[in-house]
């Protein structure tokens, strides 16, 4: 990190823009000054005009970089509602050939997965049953879950190790962060500290994500080779893939 | 998608479109749209104008949204706001002189919406104009620096990220992004002259 020893030492020729100064603004902007900071920043920007001038002048630059991102991403947004469209007014015409495709392909999907799922041993329906669950969108601006949030986006890009590292450097863990890290442990083929982790979240029986939670820690057991266990957490979740993959288990 | 974190998301909605989480902004953007559509093929517009109007609008309420000139309360609150600065910037485009010329009945229309809001065009429903001006500059810059900034600032990726990205160290990547900064600002003070 670069913080500037002393605010009141920025320049302020107003042709120029140290990057220390622009370093300061984001940190400003981003709330992630230390209060001290924040206190001197914003004496300076009231008592000195010129600096004000500065600043505004990169909070402008700033704005118009995120404003001209956005918008050269609007026409891709706006693709998901052209689609819409177009999938509506040619859906007659399409659907006799989609609905051949659909049939063929369930129809492959049935005999392979009959053959490859016919034995039902527990590798196999954890391999079938696992996927990560997807996460928290993540929101920067909330300065006080910034730790949080950081480790999520970890997480999403799938890296598990360093997302559990920054969640565990969190001293007052609630029952979403030992999910989480519960979950990151299990998709690092971790069962152990998964069941631990996930185990602590439903210690709460109010806990919003505990079908979520007993969901993996069904499939940690299994992963696990320990059937009955996996039973008795997938019976507490009444999502409908725990059901699913419970009636398999009990083939 | 699962009911706890549906509601996890409605409630971080505006917090995620502030920190331009596309998820959010993707669905905030697709899941508008229709009614101001309606809104301008009723009143004498087309398709063209709709989404050209609709952009315009979107990003006028994000920006507001991100100084906080507008604290909406919950996500409707947000979407009547869209809908609002829509509908008064098509009242303004029924009222122009080129929009006149080519088209008929635009007077009577006008005389519809003006009864449903009697707002009119406030400064804080246009971009700013020097926003406008860095906009135009940003789309002009030159891809590399384009990229970068866009990583940065926009996707709010961290240096560290990008520096492994790039296969830089992160105090060069950090001067990078400032080179690029006075590459923009270059730019911007040379078009405003």
């Amino acid at each position: 990190m670069y913080y500037p020893q002393n605010l009141k030492t920025l320049e302020t020729n107003s042709n120029h823009i140290s990057q220390e100064l622009l370093e300061t603004v984001e940190r400003y902007i981003n709330n992630t000054m230390t209060s001290e900071e924040l206190k001197s920043f914003e004496t300076r920007l009231q008592t000195d005009a010129a600096f004000k001038v500065q600043v505004d002048d990169i909070r402008t630059l700033l704005t118009g970089i995120e404003s001209q991102a956005l918008k050269e991403q609007l026409d891709d947004f706006h693709k998901a509602i052209d689609s819409n469209k177009t999938q509506n007014s040619q859906a007659k015409i399409r659907y006799l050939n989609v609905r051949r495709l659909v049939a063929a392909a369930a129809i492959v999907i049935a005999v392979g997965s009959f053959w490859f799922f016919n034995q039902n041993s527990p590798e196999n329906l954890y391999a079938k049953y696992f996927t990560p669950d997807p996460g928290l969108p993540t929101t920067m601006s909330n300065q006080s879950n910034y730790e949080f949030y950081e480790a999520m986006v970890d997480y999403k890009q799938g890296k598990y190790k360093s997302a559990i590292e920054k969640w565990n450097a969190i001293s007052q863990k609630n029952d979403t962060i030992n999910y989480f890290i519960g979950v990151a442990h299990l998709a690092d083929k971790n069962e152990n500290d998964a069941i631990l982790f996930i185990e602590k979240s439903v210690q709460n029986s109010s806990f919003p994500l505990a079908n979520d939670a007993y969901y993996y820690l069904g499939l940690a057991a299994l992963k696990n080779g320990n059937e009955t266990l996996a039973e008795t957490y997938l019976k507490q979740s009444n999502l409908e893939k725990s059901k699913a993959l419970l009636s398999e288990l009990l083939d | 998608m699962r009911e706890a974190y549906k509601i996890e998301h409605q409630l971080q909605l505006i917090d995620a479109i502030k920190a331009n989480d596309q998820v959010a902004l993707k669905q905030f953007y697709v899941g508008n749209y229709s009614k101001i559509e309606t809104m301008v093929l009723k009143n004498s517009g087309t398709i063209e104008h709709a989404k050209d109007l609709y952009q315009e609008s979107f990003i006028v309420v994000w920006n507001n949204l991100k100084s906080n000139t507008f604290e909406p309360k919950n996500e409707t609150a947000l979407q009547g706001y869209l809908y609002q600065i829509a509908k008064n910037k098509w009242m303004d485009v029924l009222r122009s002189k080129t929009f006149k010329k080519t088209n008929t009945l635009t007077d009577e229309t006008l005389a519809v919406l003006k009864q449903e809001s009697n707002d009119d065009l406030d400064e804080e429903d246009v971009l700013n104009s020097r926003v406008k001006t860095v906009m135009e500059a940003f789309k002009n810059l030159g891809q590399p620096c384009k990229q970068l900034l866009t990583n940065f600032y926009y996707e709010k990726r961290s240096l560290r990220d990008l520096a492994s990205e790039l296969q830089l160290g992160e105090a060069s990547v950090r001067n990078k992004k400032y080179r690029c900064m006075e590459k923009l600002r270059n730019i911007v003070l040379s078009s405003k002259s």
